[in-house]
């Protein structure tokens, strides 16, 4: 690393400042412009700015979509000799394998900032588009096969060329989108923000210099870098390893998906060996590098002291390893669609081997997060949308002194939940069920966080979807802890009838029918029997864990 | 009004001081009492600043007016204390008290997360069968013998305050109604919540919140209101127009207030003061716009006002807990005064959060704080004046706060004093600014334009820097800004709001239904007024329609005003929503759908009751003149970057006579306050007394 200009403390956090505030003004912008409900209600979508190399500098609210930006600049770099790249361009890409996006959903769109002529920053923007083609309706796939079914693939590409915008990329995106109205409106938002991000570093730069930007990014990268060094220094030396699977792949139903790692603690740097992971996946549960580092960083901070900085220098200070064809580290055309229930199961794992290193911030696994679709064929309720969609959260597990929280969204993901009154109002189903499912939460000193259940009853046919897992392989205790309660997806017929169905599926019910979601409980921490007496009377109390659960899982007699 | 009875009184409760604003009506003279809170028994603190008004002449009987804004219920819950609460919800739905939203705030990456503590715990919790549905029906009756049994359990626990929550009660508040009856006849002395009065709004969890809020601060409320009336007659201030001020900008009688189920208004008051006051005193600067910035010890409260009238949300968060009431739309930093500065592990200079608050403070203060703050950092400047604090009442050692910033912060980052005080400015002032902007650019809103207005006790020493920053060329200084909220109490209307949700495509509701449901909530109104014991004939009605185009997860407010004459509304009135609705959204959102279907998903109505105001008296004329010789205390050395310092004139505000001008570099000097004019700046007293900064010599 070169030496960094003399720069003062006052100064770089100015500039820290002032590129946190223009991230949140970016999100803001694209946010209320925004078209589809995926930009307006579910927030799926990152901006940030990131240095000449596409390290990022301070991490947006959607964090782990942060580290993910780099790989994208990497390959313009080697698509593009360093003259075709100019002031006023504007690259766009969805592509998982050239460009470290997520999935073939989430586009990404991102342009230089010029000073005087030197290259000095990146402004990005990531935002999941409604529809990009594919197999199915939303792009978006539980059973897909090969990438090519996921959607149109867009490699790197100038979507803007020195500030003008010839359209033609646009018009490929819209004929391949069933909805190309709302394809449009975001494409069109994300743009602006995106410009947004290059006008105000060019401000930031006509004011401060760009070479004391450079400066202030340099040392602001090196920060991160030197704090994460010092924290891994203070672990103790040594190897920990830790395996977990996933139910399934969504296609071939018998074989479960394991994911796998071995972490290296060697003075002040930390290796990270993903090599014994399953091979890679049928179905679309397969991560590329880009995803497993975001899992990777992650972990680091937060096991290592959650008030670390997130940003782009943390890379140098770690080393990354994978084998090929692996789950973890997959080959094109591999799909990757539901790359975020793999990213929960991994973190898990990263997490279960981390406490071997950091016992005080040890976790146990947590339940994930999983989708439901309903689309309504008798119509859906007049003047609303046919189409339900709603993302349920889980639990987190029990960890050294903590119990797990219960009913949350979890790790990587934090969506909002859909409340009862809203959807009874637009759609004809009555949700007839909230409640706390007792003894879901893995019992430990720390017990895991307990599970709810949500029962639906249908007023109309509908086509339903589910996406979720947890059904064979629950969240795991750790430490002595015991395994948080499985998931369950539950048909009631007419009669009242009860079938237990797959974690993930697509199942035609009649008005009439319904069903129940029992989610998955989080991990226990640590031995049950050691667990305070003063908490199982509490949990007792306020029915988080019954009488004979007491007995059973901790020997505690009432 | 009688001749003799001519005083109001405007009083103000904050964490560590409460402030008293006296107006003489028959002379337009204010004065102004700042006396210590008294957290244990906050009506203490409030008598004593009465006494002394009492003491200094003024009879009691002769104050015709008390107005009055506390953070005694804010207070008790950041404190967690408030009343036992136990709660009744619909059977079936235990989990929605538990997952809120699902969501997580906070650091994302503390997987050690926690939720605020549950107000009423699920072993307080009791669940009733009986279901409403979403058109309002009746799905499954009340079952009445488990509100009985569920009320004798719960008074057996010791809970003193009872929320009912059942789902669906904002489309018919029948079943709630009814376990209040049951619930009263088994326990006469409950303090009863119900969810379809607090807030009759769709969406079970922020609904559920705010009635819990209301069920545990209640009863502190009227406790409180109880004591302060009893001792209010006990020194003689027997007037019985007693009004308590709410986050919406209006007050609402005591009488309102011992009721109970009004609580939740009250949340914001503090806030909601100050910006009325902005609005009200700052008349043209007011239509124009302003930016005000309200910087106190612990943080920096940043609003804006447009067109005469601050901007509104329908939702905050307190203390981590939704919480849907109309109140002021604000952003906070941690940019106060005792705001403290300090270095991380990676050497980034660092101001905030933490703070030194009141008790130690900042390090000057001589009260043990160590850690240098925003205000060691102003004093070692020379912007502040030792000797001067609270108008000489306290002082400031300027030596302690020097040692602390180059122990703290000098040493540590290779840099001098002035350095290190500079530098702590330098962020802060950014951060504030940088705050106004993006805040702005959210709001869709420029502030370039508009006039900078500070206050609280550190406002006016950092606003020509934040000024600066955002090329804003004009600040207005109110005479009092230390106490401008106090100010504000005496500024309001009675104001109470009502909401009514029900999910629609606008298409299918008639305009003839829509008149029905406005006026319902109308009636409730009056009805209302009339407990209070208000006029309910100059009573003013304001309708407003929540609407959202059909799939989005959020409403805007679209105002009726002009709409519905003497036979209600008709179609064309609906036609004409339905348009502000577009307008309104292209204006906020930057683009509008005519074409799209639109839904109605709540009725508002906010009902408006005049109460006497102040009205801003103009002195006399402020023909331009420079600042007299015996205005100006002498110079201080004073530094507005790091290198060299320059001799600053030093004013007393007091001694300022209308019109008089002066340049920057000057200090100005009040009992409250202190006014920073760098280099550049020109100020000027106004025939109010306002002192208003331009840029620039604009």
């Amino acid at each position: 690393m070169t030496k960094s200009t003399q720069i003062d403390p006052v100064t770089v956090q100015v500039l820290r400042n002032k590129v946190a505030s223009l991230v949140d003004e970016m999100h803001y912008h694209f946010y209320r412009s925004g078209y589809s409900t995926i930009i307006r209600e579910s927030k799926d979508f990152s901006c940030v700015i990131l240095d000449r190399d596409g390290k990022l500098i301070v991490p947006p609210p959607m964090f782990f979509h942060g580290l993910a930006y780099r790989r994208f600049v990497e390959r313009i770099f080697e698509v593009y000799e360093s003259e075709e790249i100019n002031d006023g361009d504007m690259f766009v890409s969805n592509h998982p394998y050239e460009a470290g996006m997520p999935h073939v959903s989430d586009m990404g769109f991102i342009a230089p900032v010029f000073f005087e002529g030197e290259l000095i920053a990146w402004s990005g923007t990531i935002a999941h588009k409604a529809d990009i083609g594919g197999t199915n309706p939303g792009s978006t796939s539980a059973n897909s096969t090969e990438l090519y079914h996921e959607g149109l693939l867009l490699p790197p590409m100038k979507y803007v060329r020195q500030g003008v915008e010839d359209g033609d990329v646009e018009r490929i995106i819209l004929g391949n989108s069933r909805h190309p109205d709302l394809v449009r409106g975001d494409i069109g938002a994300q743009v602006a923000a995106t410009q947004m991000g290059v006008t105000r570093m060019k401000e930031n730069a006509e004011r401060f210099g760009g070479q004391v930007i450079s400066s202030a990014f340099e040392v602001i990268l090196k920060g991160a870098a030197e704090e994460l060094r010092a924290a891994i220094s203070s672990l103790p030396d040594g190897t920990s390893s830790a395996v977990g699977y996933m139910d399934d792949d969504g296609v071939d139903r018998e074989t479960p998906v394991k994911f796998a790692v071995t972490i290296t603690v060697d003075g002040d740097r930390a290796t990270f060996d993903f090599s014994d992971a399953g091979p890679q996946a049928k179905g679309p549960v397969n991560l590329r590098p880009s995803m497993v580092e975001c899992c990777v960083f992650y972990c680091l901070v937060g096991a290592l002291g959650p008030d670390l900085q997130f940003n782009g220098g943390m890379v140098d200070v770690v080393d990354i390893k994978y084998a090929p064809d692996t789950v973890t580290n997959a080959t094109p055309p591999a799909p990757v669609s539901s790359y975020q229930k793999s990213n929960l199961r991994l973190v898990d794992v990263i997490l279960e081997a981390m406490a071997h290193f950091a016992p005080e911030r040890a976790i146990a696994g947590s339940g994930s997060s999983g989708s439901l679709l309903l689309s309504w064929q008798g119509g859906g309720r007049e003047g609303h949308s046919t189409m339900q969609y709603e993302i349920f959260g889980s639990a987190y597990g029990g960890g050294q002194a903590h119990d797990g929280c219960s009913m949350t969204a979890t790790h990587l993901s934090n969506l909002h939940i859909t409340p009862i009154e809203i959807l009874e109002s637009e759609f004809p189903c009555r949700v007839t069920e909230m409640s706390v499912i007792p003894d879901s939460g893995g019992p430990g000193e720390y017990r895991g966080g307990l599970a709810f259940r949500r029962r639906y009853e249908l007023l109309q046919d509908a086509l339903v979807v589910r996406r979720y897992e947890k059904a064979k392989f629950p969240a795991t205790g750790t430490s002595g802890g015991n395994d948080g309660r499985k998931s369950r997806f539950v048909r009631v017929g007419v009669n009242g009838d009860e079938t237990d169905l797959p974690a993930a599926g697509r199942y035609e019910m009649k008005a009439g029918e319904g069903f129940f979601i029992d989610k998955a409980g989080g991990g226990g921490y640590g031995d049950p029997k050691k667990r305070d007496p003063e908490a199982i009377i509490s949990d007792i109390a306020e029915g988080y864990v019954s009488i004979e659960g007491a007995k059973r899982d901790y020997g505690y007699d009432a | 009004m009688q001749k003799d009875q001519q005083y109001r009184l405007g009083v103000d409760v904050g964490g560590t001081h409460t402030d008293l604003v006296l107006l003489n009506t028959a002379t337009g003279e204010v004065s102004v009492e700042k006396v210590s809170s008294t957290p244990k028994n906050p009506s203490l603190g409030v008598l004593n600043g009465v006494q002394n008004f009492i003491s200094k002449g003024t009879p009691p009987g002769e104050i015709e007016f008390f107005s009055h804004g506390t953070t005694i219920t804010t207070n008790a819950l950041l404190e967690m204390r408030g009343a036992k609460v136990g709660m009744l919800i619909t059977a079936g739905y235990r989990a929605v008290q538990e997952i809120q939203t699902q969501g997580r705030d906070g650091n994302p990456f503390d997987y050690f997360y926690d939720k605020p503590e549950h107000i009423a715990p699920q072993s307080l919790t009791r669940e009733i069968p009986g279901r409403i549905g979403w058109e309002g029906d009746e799905v499954e009756a009340l079952d009445e013998r488990a509100v009985r049994e569920a009320t004798r359990s719960l008074k057996e626990s010791g809970v003193t305050s009872i929320a009912v929550v059942y789902l669906f009660s904002y489309a018919n508040s029948s079943h709630e109604e009814r376990t209040r009856e049951i619930i009263l006849s088994e326990f006469p002395q409950a303090h009863v919540s119900l969810s379809s009065e607090v807030l009759p709004r769709i969406r079970e969890w922020p609904r559920m919140s705010t009635t819990l809020l209301n069920a545990y601060l209640g009863p502190v409320l009227v406790g409180y209101i109880n004591d302060l009336g009893r001792g209010l007659d006990a020194v003689g201030v027997s007037t019985q127009q007693r009004f308590l001020m709410q986050s919406n900008g209006g007050v609402m009688p005591f009488s309102a207030a011992v009721q109970g189920g009004k609580t939740v208004y009250t949340l914001f008051s503090g806030p909601a003061a100050g910006a009325r006051a902005s609005a009200y005193l700052a008349g043209e600067d007011a239509q124009k716009g302003i930016v005000t910035l309200d910087m106190g010890g612990t943080s920096a409260d940043i609003a804006f006002i447009e067109g005469g009238s601050p901007l509104e949300v329908t939702e905050v968060m307190l203390a981590r807990r939704p919480l849907g009431v109309p109140a002021l739309d604000m952003t906070t930093i941690s940019a106060g005064g005792g705001s403290i500065a300090w270095v991380d592990r990676s050497n980034f200079l660092r101001v905030g959060p933490r703070s030194a608050g009141a008790d130690p403070g900042p390090v000057c203060y001589g009260k043990g704080g160590t850690d240098p703050t925003v205000t060691d950092a102003d004093i070692a400047l020379g912007f502040l004046n030792p000797e001067y604090f609270l108008g000489g009442s306290q002082t400031l050692d300027k030596q302690a706060a020097e040692l602390a910033l180059i122990d703290k912060i000098g040493k540590p980052l290779g840099m001098t004093v002035l350095e290190a005080a500079a530098g702590i400015r330098r962020i802060v002032d950014l951060r504030m600014a940088d705050e106004v902007k993006v805040f702005g650019a959210k709001r869709g809103v420029d502030p370039q334009e508009f006039t900078l207005l500070p206050f609280g006790g550190a406002g006016a020493v950092h606003a020509a820097s934040v000024a600066d920053e955002l090329g804003m060329n004009r600040i207005f200084v109110p005479p009092r800004p230390g106490a401008f909220s106090a100010m504000g109490l005496l500024c309001t209307d009675v104001v109470h709001d009502y909401v009514r949700s029900e999910l629609r495509p606008m298409d299918q509701v008639t305009s003839a239904h829509a008149e029905e449901v406005f006026t319902s909530l109308e009636a409730r109104g009056r009805a209302e007024l009339i407990q209070e014991g208000l006029d309910t004939e100059n009573a003013r009605f304001e309708r407003e329609l929540d609407v959202r185009y059909t799939g989005q997860g959020y409403e805007l407010r679209v105002s009726l005003v002009g709409l519905g004459g003497h036979e209600g509304l008709t179609n064309e009135d609906m036609v004409t929503a339905r348009q502000r609705f577009d307008e309104k959204h292209a204006q906020i959102h930057g683009h509008a759908a005519d074409d799209r279907p639109v839904e109605i998903v709540s009725y508002r109505v906010r009902l408006r009751v005049d109460v006497p105001k102040y009205e801003p008296v103009l002195l006399g004329e402020a023909n331009e003149v420079s600042a007299p010789k015996e205005a100006i205390k002498g110079t201080r050395h004073a530094f507005f970057g790091v290198q060299g310092g320059v001799d600053a004139t030093v004013y007393e505000r007091d001694t300022l006579p209308l019109g008089a001008t002066f340049e920057g570099p000057a200090i100005v000097e009040q009992f409250d306050s202190t006014t920073v004019l760098p280099p550049g700046w020109r100020g000027k007293i106004d025939g109010y007394r306002n002192l208003i900064l331009s840029r620039g010599g604009l």
